[in-house]
Parts: structure tokens; C-alpha cells; sequence
């Protein structure tokens, strides 16, 4: 067998492995990324913990106060049948993370699969894979949600799984850009000519290698999750009464705009703050980790 | 030229025959049978015969998709199930009002955004250039139904200026396109922005600078221009998404256009509807973005197939 120069067969000096333990810090030393890291990890306590330090019981209604403006008893105040808004949102905050869990995970495991199998496999495969991915395309995420809803039927695991297939076809598109260029990289074909395997080229090189651009999307991808989500949940297509989801108290608090408007206003502001974060979080690391992107 | 039009024309086509099997597929996707979640559970076996039926569902698939696909070419697209008129009249009765908002709504979006992407680059790495592109930020992370509410909230409850919802009016449109143009407005000012610093950065400016030209002649007749091609086709982009975008909008404002039309054809599980809608704005999409790839082609020739989209996006 010849020889190989070994620095052929190892990646590329430029790409920055998502292993590196350098961009945690990278992150912290950006002030933008520190706050939105820090809100993110306090959102996530919340999810996990809130509902034991929530005041009242989300769904129990309160007759002898509704729609209580903020007070020392219902901090946020209460809605239409007197249930306590500020732990309806500290349930909701549990659900908004389930939501960007099992949609993005639908979309990145798929999408991954999709992109992957369609740039390795080439000819034939990649082109009707490809085809069918620019037809879904061509219909609106949220219409294809909402398709996908009609399909299924209007449920908050629905439009959860509704989002995570919508978001599959540009999630597609991109891991097969990505892969399609790893796998023309001199290292994979030096691999390739010293007689590697195709599952060895595909775990050890083009993975790891493509994986920094999916981080950076799936986490752009969460905000679009929780922003979906919400929408269908708003529009009556989600999560349904009395279930606390961030969407669907919008949209009681849409019916009392004019007598209270604290209905709308923190559901929204916490949609809000979520998504802001997480998309500063996906901006930064697309700063440190795929830079020619932007 | 002439024949990267026909090729475009050619997969534009494809992607329509797509979207017509997609559509055709939705109501056979249906877990259980379509008939009885339509109906009901209280629906006699009479009633489940006839429609199965009338819409040709005890057909073979086959058959049944060249049936439909008939149909949608001859403008039948089918009868509502719930009000028993022809599925296309009632799209085209909704589809003005959807136009007039998303048309509104684009061109509040250019307006803002390629004000704010100039002046960002402009005055790039200052506090203009900051607050433009926070805001930008801000913009795709704010919920569209929370900011119309928002607006709902400012500019009729509290200085009652502006109608609350339900016209179709001028007063009706503001809020409703206004909510659409600041949102759409993030990514054409941050693409005008990304545009601008790059061309302001090229040595033909800086001779345009050398030879004593006035600031303003500068931006906008050496700069903008050129930085204006990746823009102009990410409007043309965002035509089509905005009639997507539209959805949640009209529901906020009740606004009586397609987007109103699809969600209640949902709740109310009116499957022929919602399948007319589906094919009705996916050939919308597809024809506004194959005219968006021809004309950009005719402007830009150095554009060719396959490049389209990922040069625009």
C-alpha cells in the first residue's frame, strides 16, 4: 500500500470541532451569548423545577377573583375563570421546552437522515429525495403545520410533531450541502483510496465534520419550534384548553384585550425572551463555529 | 437564456405535480376513515355511502388522483363540505383580501428594511448600526400574534385611533399590515446590511470616495444599486412567504382572507377545503418564485440553473 501523508487523512485544520471544549468559553467571553446562555439555563430551571414552586394549581379556577389584576396573591393576576396566570406560566415554561425537545428532535434526526443518505448515496436517490424536499418546500412551514394538523387532528403532541416534519425539508437541504462538501474534501477521498469503509467514512469523518453547521441550525431552529408551536396553539390548532401552553394563553388573553391586559402581555413577553435568546445563542455560534455562513 | 427558462419551467412544473399529489394524498392520510371524522360519529351508513361517493373515495387511488388532477386543471377543485359550494369560489372570494394585506405588508417590509439595513452599514459598528440589527433580531423572535396584539392593545384600547378588527377597510389594514411589514422587514434589512458593508468596502467606492464625490451619491448611486441584487430577489422570496405569513396575522385581526379560511376549514375538518387551499397557495408559491428566478436571471445574467436559490438564500 502507499504511503499516506497522515496530516491528509485528519480534518481539516479550519473546521472546529464541536467537541472542543473551547466553545463553552468562546460563548461566555461574548457578552451577547453569556446573557442568552444564563436566561436559557434559568429558563430550563424553571421548566424543570417551576411547577413545584408555582403558588396555585394551574387549571384550578379561583371564582372569587376573575380577571384580578396583579396583586401580592396572584402575582401575575388572574384569567377569565380566575386561574393564577404566574403559574400557568411556570407550567407553560415546562411545556415550551418539550416543545423545542421532541419538534427539533423530529426535524434534526430525519432531516439529518434525509440530507445524509441523499449526499452519500447520490444518483437516483438524491435526486427524488432532493424533488420531494423542494415540493414541501414550496408550501409555507407554518400551512405545511398546518396541514400536517388537519392530517392528525388538532392536538399539542400533534402540532409538535406538525413543526418537527415541517422543519424537515430546508434541514435536509442543508445537511446534503454540507455533506456533499465534506465528501469532496482531500481527507475523505485520501480516506476512500487507502480503502476505509463507507459507515467508517461516514461516522468518523463526515459527521463529526458536518455537525458544527447542524448545531448551529438546530439551535436557530429551536426558536422557530417554540414560535410555530405557539402559533398553531394560538390559532386553535394546539394545545387545547385547559392545557398552560404560552400560545394558547395568548389567545384567551387575545378575548379580554380590552379588560386585561395582562392576559397577553407575559405569555407573549415570555414567547418573546425565549426565542430572543435562543436565537442569540444560534447567531453567536455561528460566529464561532461555521463563520463563512453569515 | 432561453433555455435556462424553459429548465426552470420544466422543474417549476415537477414541483406543481408535487404539490398536487401532496395535496390530492392529505385527506388518504388521514389515520381511520376521513368519512366518518367528517361526518361524525353519529352518521348513519347512508350518509357515509354517499359521500364516499361523491367524493370518489370508493375509487382506486389511482383513478381517484387522475380524477382530481382533471379537476384542478379544469379550475374544479372540488365542494366545500360544510357550505356546499365549489371549493375554488370560496378561495377566490377570501384570496383579494389576502393579497391587499400581503402587498401592504411587503411594502411597509421595504420600506423599513432597506432604511434600516443602510443606515446599519452606514454607521456600522455604532449605536445606529447596534439598535438596527437588535431590532432585527428582535423581529424574527417576537411572536407575529403577539406584536398585533401588542399593537391591538397601544393603538385602540388605549388611544383609540384605529379600529379593533373585523374590516376590511383602509383604518382596518394599518395594524394588521404593519404587524406583517415590521416582521418581514428583519431579513431584507439584514441582507441590506450585509450587502452594503461588502460593497462599501470595495475599491471602486473607495475611488468614488478619492475623487471627491458627495457622501450621499456615493451610497446611493455607486453602493445601493449593486448591493441591491441579493436583496431584490429575497423580496421576491418573501412575496410568496408573507401569503404564509398572512395566516396568523388575519386570525389576530379577524381579517376575512385565506388564512381565516384555512383554519376554519380545519376546526371544522371541511377536508376538500383544506386540500384547495394547500394546492391553491403551493401554486401560488411555486409560480411567484419561478417568475422571481426568471426575472433575476433577466437582470442578473450570470446566474445559472441550480444556482438559483442557494445564491439568493
Amino acid at each position: 500500500m502507499s504511503q499516506v501523508n497522515p496530516a491528509v487523512l485528519s480534518p481539516p485544520p479550519q473546521q472546529v470541532s464541536v467537541r472542543e471544549d473551547g466553545i463553552v468559553r468562546k460563548l461566555w467571553n461574548n457578552p451577547k451569548s453569556r446573557y442568552s446562555m444564563l436566561i436559557l439555563l434559568m429558563v430550563i430551571a424553571v421548566g424543570i423545577m417551576g411547577p413545584w414552586f408555582a403558588p396555585h394549581d394551574p387549571t384550578k379556577p379561583y371564582y372569587e377573583s376573575l380577571l384580578a389584576e396583579p396583586s401580592a396573591e396572584h402575582l401575575l393576576g388572574t384569567d377569565s375563570i380566575g386561574r393564577d396566570v404566574f403559574s400557568r406560566l411556570l407550567h407553560g415554561t415546562r411545556v415550551t421546552l418539550m416543545v423545542a425537545v421532541m419538534a427539533v428532535s423530529i426535524t434534526f434526526f430525519t432531516g439529518t437522515f434525509i440530507g445524509v443518505t441523499s449526499a452519500f448515496v447520490g444518483g437516483v436517490v438524491d435526486t427524488v429525495l432532493m424533488r420531494i424536499m423542494d415540493i414541501l418546500l414550496a408550501i409555507p412551514n407554518i400551512i405545511m403545520a398546518m396541514a400536517i394538523v388537519a392530517i392528525l387532528g388538532p392536538s399539542l403532541t400533534n402540532a409538535m410533531i406538525a413543526v418537527g416534519i415541517a422543519g424537515i425539508p430546508k434541514y435536509a437541504r442543508l445537511t446534503r450541502g454540507s455533506t456533499l462538501s465534506v465528501k469532496s474534501s482531500g481527507y475523505v477521498e485520501a480516506s476512500r483510496a487507502v480503502g476505509t469503509s463507507q459507515a467508517r467514512i461516514l461516522l468518523f469523518q463526515i459527521m463529526p465534520n458536518i455537525m458544527s453547521t447542524l448545531l448551529v441550525y438546530t439551535t436557530l431552529q429551536i426558536g422557530i419550534a417554540i414560535l410555530d408551536t405557539a402559533a398553531l396553539s394560538f390559532i386553535g390548532l394546539g394545545a387545547q384548553p385547559p392545557t398552560p401552553e404560552w400560545g394558547t394563553m395568548l389567545s384567551e388573553g387575545k378575548e379580554y384585550i380590552t379588560d386585561a391586559w395582562w392576559l397577553a402581555t407575559f405569555p407573549g413577553l415570555s414567547i418573546s425572551i425565549v426565542v430572543f435568546s435562543v436565537n442569540i445563542l444560534g447567531d453567536a455560534l455561528r460566529d464561532i463555529l461555521d463563520p463563512k455562513s453569515n | 437564456m432561453k433555455q435556462y427558462i424553459l429548465q426552470r419551467l420544466a422543474s417549476g412544473l415537477i414541483v406543481l405535480l408535487g404539490i398536487s399529489i401532496f395535496s390530492f394524498a392529505l385527506i388518504h392520510l388521514i389515520p381511520g376513515d376521513p368519512i366518518r371524522i367528517m361526518l361524525g360519529e353519529n352518521a348513519t351508513a347512508e350518509q357515509v355511502h354517499a359521500l364516499r361517493e361523491q367524493l370518489g373515495l370508493n375509487q382506486p387511488l389511482v383513478t381517484q388522483y387522475f380524477h382530481y388532477l382533471s379537476g384542478v386543471l379544469q379550475g374544479d377543485l372540488g365542494t366545500s363540505f360544510k357550505t356546499g359550494r365549489p371549493v375554488l369560489s370560496e378561495i377566490l372570494e377570501r384570496f383579494p383580501a389576502t393579497v391587499k394585506l400581503a402587498a401592504s405588508g411587503m411594502f411597509l417590509a421595504i420600506c423599513i428594511g432597506i432604511t434600516m439595513g443602510v443606515l446599519a452599514a452606514r454607521f456600522k459598528d455604532t449605536f445606529i448600526d447596534f439598535s438596527a440589527m437588535s431590532i432585527a433580531t428582535l423581529g424574527v423572535s417576537v411572536p407575529s400574534f403577539w406584536l398585533g396584539i401588542l399593537l391591538i392593545m397601544l393603538f385602540t384600547v388605549k388611544l383609540g385611533w384605529l379600529p379593533i378588527a373585523g374590516g376590511t377597510g383602509f383604518r382596518d389594514l394599518v395594524l394588521p399590515a404593519v404587524t406583517l411589514g415590521v416582521l418581514a422587514s428583519t431579513v431584507i434589512s439584514r441582507l441590506t446590511r450585509a450587502g452594503m458593508v461588502e460593497v462599501l468596502s470595495f475599491d471602486y467606492i473607495r475611488t468614488a470616495r478619492a475623487k471627491g464625490l458627495g457622501e450621499r451619491a456615493v451610497l446611493f448611486v455607486h453602493a445601493f444599486r449593486n448591493a441591491m441584487i441579493p436583496v431584490v430577489t429575497i423580496i421576491g422570496l418573501q412575496i410568496a412567504s408573507l401569503l404564509g405569513g398572512t395566516v396568523i396575522i388575519e386570525r389576530v385581526f379577524d381579517w376575512p382572507g385565506l388564512g381565516s379560511l384555512a383554519i376554519s376549514s380545519i376546526a371544522s375538518r371541511d377536508f376538500p377545503l383544506v386540500q384547495g387551499i394547500i394546492l391553491f397557495i403551493g401554486v401560488i408559491f411555486v409560480l411567484v418564485n419561478m417568475l422571481v428566478d426568471i426575472v433575476y436571471s433577466l437582470i442578473d445574467p450570470r446566474i445559472e440553473v441550480g444556482q438559483t436559490k442557494e445564491g439568493a438564500s
